[in-house]
């Protein structure tokens, strides 16, 4: 016969305690970073998340296999177009790819409020701000050095001499890094601050697409005034020609604008330009996500 | 057209953040416009590569996309398109109204700096101003139109636009000569093409890929066949919840 | 006078049939829609309201079918479940705006009225931003009442309400279902529809389970024992006698202690549990059995005539 005064039980359902090992800081992190990496292809989302990244990393990665096909088989001497051109070429893709896919990264978490399912566990938010900003710059990362490795690989099956087309490769791949920093910086900014679906895309590409048009007008007036260095300081305008600039300057990539930074100072201008962009970045995402409500 | 479904569809679309992008767009042009102006002087090719180009090539679809996606979009999506639906006012009405007030947008904010812009460019002769100026009206209106529908039809329509104008306007309407015919924007430059006359266009080689008839048939089909389909849509609209 | 009717109504999304040939009649007064949830309510106020077809079957409002026919909105009031409104207007626009759509003739008077009902009045100059869940709720009442329909549907309308606002809200819907309006409103919490609905229909799993006032209902179920508590001053002699009765199919003596009574109190003394399978026979015989044995009884109470048992039975069927 029960107590009556026993207030009530508890029953054993099988459940059990997790009394073991709990993984750290670091690797929440970790998790985190790459489930956002391979979320910005749709890995380990939906089908249809899968469709914008893989469509424009097909699109962007086609050229460079026509190209490296056309090498191999017509026996060139030298790659047509040359790797650095090659990203200033399909900036367009890019910009897509970045405007589509920032928002998907960070905007859903802030349109749900979910932000607090996050910061209750062992995640300072500068671990969310550092993940979420590697994951997306590896992504474009891969985005951009696929069709450099593909035409690398096109150069090397059509015998052209790896002593000449290392060095351009790897500044190519170098440039591509910074690139992906910049990108996702910006995109991640501004995805942060537009939650609103489709207004972060909109948002992002208009910036992205708008520098690369002023820049393009202030270099043509600029060049036609025989205006040098504003032509080439111009180069600051736009995300592509400055990391451009920078990687022209400061890694001896071969120029593909009209304009270079010029001389010493010029390099060191662009440089700390483009540290001070990503820098700035990261600050301002910490500066949103510090004030995000639980 | 109903006029209580226009101020609100307004009153959405220039909130806040839209309507600093709204703004930021046309400030730009004119400011570039005004520098190269006062930097470059009068110089016909520059004038036909900012206009035609920047204006024409990226400030219009933007505004377009903006303003088309942002007349009914974001209602869809939060599932408040239902206080619409739920009236005794038939879909295609809500639909007219909306393309207009986006429509209109894109006109205040994108055709009507283009005008200005080339003004200042190039002041009131070689007609660079208005052909390019009813360009990107006509272009405009056509985009927003475009992208209405899409917004009506899928509710990533923001990336399936960007998608369409990147890839087909530029990649596919650079290689494969066949398909600029099917491009708002040389529809819209068959109209400049037109308003210059022969010679000036063929000096500032301002040359479209269609005459200036199929160029405008091509865009009333597109703007209203786009509006009454997008009205069709709408009946089968389904109300899903959150994503 | 508004009788919505849906006759062998089904929905299926692909593979997934949300809603199971259900026919059902909803007429004046306050219906409550219940469930579980993905039991397809929201599937059938959609349905009901015009905004999703079924895939088969008819739904009609006074003999006019809903479906693509946009002018049977001046006639439906439909309060959404989900949240999101025009944030950039105030609650006093917003419904204004709502009486302007439905066309009526002097859409301020009618706005003030509809906020007034909610009572709103004093919030209806702020953003709708500005406004808690509770608040937002009451302001789609207002829109769903500004053009006096005959028929209301309202989704899940209780959802985050707190409790004061839960009472004045069924006051309000008690009070349209008195004045001859059609309600339907849906919930899966019990207490709202068994306070307020005087019908209640009950869809599990997409199949309309079960019509009725809840009591009704009850009692159709004669297949399964009721369980009745009974509190006597010989609860051994009592159950021996009920037990050679063939209306009851079984009594359990339960010590001090053990009895749960209906309201949820754990009980001190002792009783009986008695499960009748046929309850009619079974209330008419215990007093005559008491009376026989010389038995007083203190208490009979039956313990499961709440909405939940009727539910889990429907739901575990």
């Amino acid at each position: 016969m029960p107590d009556p005064s026993a207030k009530g039980v508890i029953h054993d359902l099988g459940y059990r305690h997790y009394e073991g090992e709990r993984l750290g800081r670091a690797q929440i992190v970790r998790a985190l970073y790459v489930d956002s990496a391979k979320g910005a292809f749709g890995i380990g989302r939906s089908a249809k998340s899968k469709v914008m990244p893989m469509l424009v990393l097909g699109a962007i990665c086609l050229p460079a296999v026509i190209v490296a096909v056309v090498a191999s088989v017509t026996h060139l001497d030298r790659l047509p177009g040359g790797y650095t051109s090659y990203l200033v070429k399909t900036q367009a893709l890019i910009m897509v790819f970045v405007a589509g896919q920032a928002p998907a990264s960070v905007s859903r978490d802030l349109r749900f409020h979910v932000m607090s399912l996050y910061f209750s566990r062992p995640l300072q938010r500068v671990d969310y701000v550092a993940a979420k900003l590697a994951a997306l710059a590896t992504a474009v990362f891969v985005l951009c050095a696929l069709p450099l490795t593909i035409l690398f690989a096109g150069a090397l099956l059509a015998k052209l001499p790896l002593s000449e087309q290392l060095p351009d490769f790897s500044r190519s791949v170098g440039g591509a890094v910074l690139l992906a920093l910049v990108l996702a910086g910006i995109g991640l900014v501004i995805a942060a601050i537009t939650p609103r679906r489709g207004l972060g895309v909109a948002a992002i590409i208009t910036v992205l697409a708008v520098l690369a048009g002023v820049h393009g007008i202030v270099q043509g007036i600029a060049t036609e005034q025989g205006n040098d260095s504003v032509a080439g300081y111009a180069g600051l305008l736009s995300p592509f020609s400055l990391v451009h600039g920078v990687q022209h300057s400061t890694l001896g990539a071969d120029t593909v604008y009209p304009a270079s930074p010029p001389g010493m100072l010029g390099a060191w201008v662009f440089a700390a330009v483009l540290v001070a962009v990503v820098g700035g970045a990261f600050g301002a995402l910490l500066l949103r996500y510090r004030g995000v409500r639980i | 057209m109903n006029a209580t479904v226009a101020r609100l569809t307004a009153r959405s679309l220039l909130g806040r953040r839209r309507a600093l992008l709204l703004l930021a767009l046309p400030a730009i042009l004119l400011l570039l416009a005004g520098l190269s102006r006062a930097l470059a002087g009068r110089e016909d090719t520059t004038t036909v590569g900012m206009l035609g180009g920047f204006a024409l090539g990226t400030v219009i679809p933007l505004l377009g996309l903006i303003a088309g996606t942002g007349a009914i979009g974001p209602e869809i999506d939060d599932g408040s398109i239902v206080y619409l639906l739920s009236k005794p006012l038939s879909r295609s009405s809500i639909v007219t109204t909306k393309a207009a007030v986006a429509m209109a947008v894109v006109t205040v904010f994108g055709a009507v700096p283009t005008l200005l812009a080339g003004l200042v460019l190039s002041g009131t002769g070689a007609r660079l101003a208005v052909g390019f100026g009813l360009a990107a009206l006509v272009a405009g209106v056509a985009y927003a139109a475009l992208f209405l529908l899409l917004a009506v039809l899928t509710r990533q329509a923001v990336v399936v636009g960007l998608l369409y104008a990147l890839i087909w306007e530029s990649l596919v309407g650079n290689f494969v000569p066949g398909a600029q015919a099917l491009s708002v924007q040389q529809w819209a430059l068959s109209i400049t093409e037109r308003v210059l006359g022969t010679s000036t266009a063929a000096r500032l080689d301002v040359d479209a890929a269609v005459g200036v008839t199929t160029g405008c048939v091509l865009l009333a089909v597109v703007i209203v066949g786009g509006t009454w389909y997008a009205g069709r849509r709408l009946r089968s609209l389904r109300l899903t919840s959150d994503d | 006078m508004a009788v919505l009717r849906l006759d062998r109504v089904s929905r299926w999304f692909g593979n997934v049939v949300a809603v199971n040939d259900v026919t059902m009649e909803i007429g004046p007064g306050v219906t409550g829609l219940l469930g579980p949830n993905g039991a397809g309510k929201s599937t059938l106020i959609h349905m009901m309201g015009g905004f999703l077809a079924p895939s088969s079957g008819t739904v009609e409002l006074d003999g006019e079918g809903v479906w693509r026919n946009e002018r049977i909105y001046s006639r439906i009031g439909l309060v959404p479940e989900r949240e999101a409104m025009y944030d950039v207007v105030t609650g006093w626009e917003f419904v204004l705006a709502n009486a302007r759509l439905h066309r009526l003739p002097d859409p301020e008077a009618a706005a003030r009225r509809a906020l007034a009902t909610v009572e709103m009045t004093e919030a209806q100059d702020r953003d709708i931003s500005t406004y808690s869940k509770g608040m937002k709720q009451r302001v789609k009442m207002a829109t769903a009442l500004v053009h006096d329909p005959p028929l209301l549907l309202l989704d899940e309308p209780f959802n985050g309400m707190d409790p004061r606002q839960r009472l004045h809200l069924m006051d309000l819907l008690r009070a349209m279902g008195d004045e001859g309006r059609t309600v339907l409103f849906s919930s899966h919490i019990l207490e709202e529809v068994e306070q307020l609905a005087q019908r209640i229909q009950v869809v599990v799993a997409g199949r309309h389970a079960a019509s009725g006032g809840f009591r009704e209902i009850r009692q159709l179920m004669t297949e399964r024992p009721h369980q009745y508590a009974i509190r006597s001053d010989d609860d051994r002699a009592l159950a021996a006698a009920i037990i050679a009765q063939p209306s009851a199919s079984g009594v359990q003596l339960l010590a001090r202690g053990d009895v749960v009574s209906a309201t949820g109190r754990r009980d001190t003394s002792s009783a009986l549990h008695v499960q009748a399978t046929d309850f009619a026979a079974f209330v008419r015989v215990l007093p005559r059995l008491a009376q026989e044995h010389g038995i007083r009884l203190y208490e009979v109470t039956p313990t499961d005539e709440s909405l939940e048992s009727v539910f889990s039975y429907l739901v575990a069927r």
